[in-house]
């Protein structure tokens, strides 16, 4: 089970409406590469791995559903007082049509999320290399967006959370050399 | 207590708190390192010390924390504002 934290895992300071940005950050909201990928896909791989990694995929998912708030608070914060106008100048007219000023899991481009996006093949290996590449994807994505993005308000939170992606990618081929060590030594007994 | 200073009080709360986070991670994939396990113990009673002190003021962060007399006196309510995305 999960108990709610009346809290964000990092401050996210938003000074001034910019709706634009939002569409952006939303690529990390439900994009391919994003954080309710990520956290979705971790949380469902951990019941079919070793026990010495459900740790990490349970701690690192729990971890993703806190960047997820995080992200989800800088579009709110960034889109709330934008007029319709606004929104249709940044590329949010077909969004406000269908949403109004709620948020949607979609990516940058309006693409609604789809499962299609994460795997769990069942295969310890193969899943935690594919969490390694979301890791590495989601830091790149993280990277564009802050390249992009002339907020440094906003950048820091983004900046805060690219540095998380490359902890996470290290756990995750730290568990991958775990899974190596225990299959060599079941070969030599 | 201005919003300036709930702010400042909370921003320790969660630096404490991510420090818990990341040891945790970090001992997930290193079981043996002592250090590292000596780290997290004094972490996350720094953590709980940091986390009543906000509390005492500002009511629970969580529904596992019981709330101070004086959070009772003001009225606490789980359900009250402002949430993490209006503060």
């Amino acid at each position: 089970m999960w108990v709610y934290e009346k809290k964000l895992l990092y401050p996210v300071e938003v000074k001034e409406c910019n709706p634009k940005l939002a569409r952006y950050i939303a690529e990390q909201y439900g994009g391919a590469d994003g954080e309710l990928a990520a956290a979705l896909r971790y949380m469902n791989q951990r019941y079919t791995v070793p026990d010495k990694v459900i740790g990490v995929l349970n701690d690192i998912a729990t971890e993703e559903f806190s960047h997820l708030e995080m992200l989800a608070t800088m579009i709110y914060k960034l889109t709330k007082d934008a007029t319709p106008e606004q929104l249709e100048e940044a590329g949010l007219g077909a969004h406000y049509v269908n949403h109004g000023h709620a948020l949607f899991y979609e990516n940058a481009g309006g693409v609604p999320f789809t499962t299609t996006y994460i795997q769990a093949k069942g295969d310890p290996i193969a899943d935690l290399y594919e969490d390694i590449a979301a890791e590495e994807k989601a830091r790149a994505t993280y990277q564009w967006i802050i390249d992009i993005s002339d907020d440094a308000w906003i950048n820091d939170s983004l900046k805060f959370l690219r540095e998380r992606e490359n902890v996470h990618s290290l756990r995750f081929r730290e568990a991958v050399e775990v899974l190596k060590d225990e299959r060599d030594r079941k070969k030599i007994f | 207590m201005d919003a300036t200073e709930r702010r400042d009080m909370l921003k320790n709360v969660q630096q404490a708190d991510f420090v818990v986070v990341e040891l945790t991670l970090y001992t997930n994939t290193h079981p043996d390192d002592q250090e590292a396990l000596t780290q997290w113990r004094l972490a996350i009673k720094e953590a709980a010390r940091l986390r009543k002190l906000y509390e005492k003021h500002f009511g629970p962060l969580s529904l596992h924390s019981i709330p101070s007399e004086q959070a009772i006196d003001t009225g606490w309510r789980w359900n009250q504002a402002p949430w993490p995305w209006q503060m």
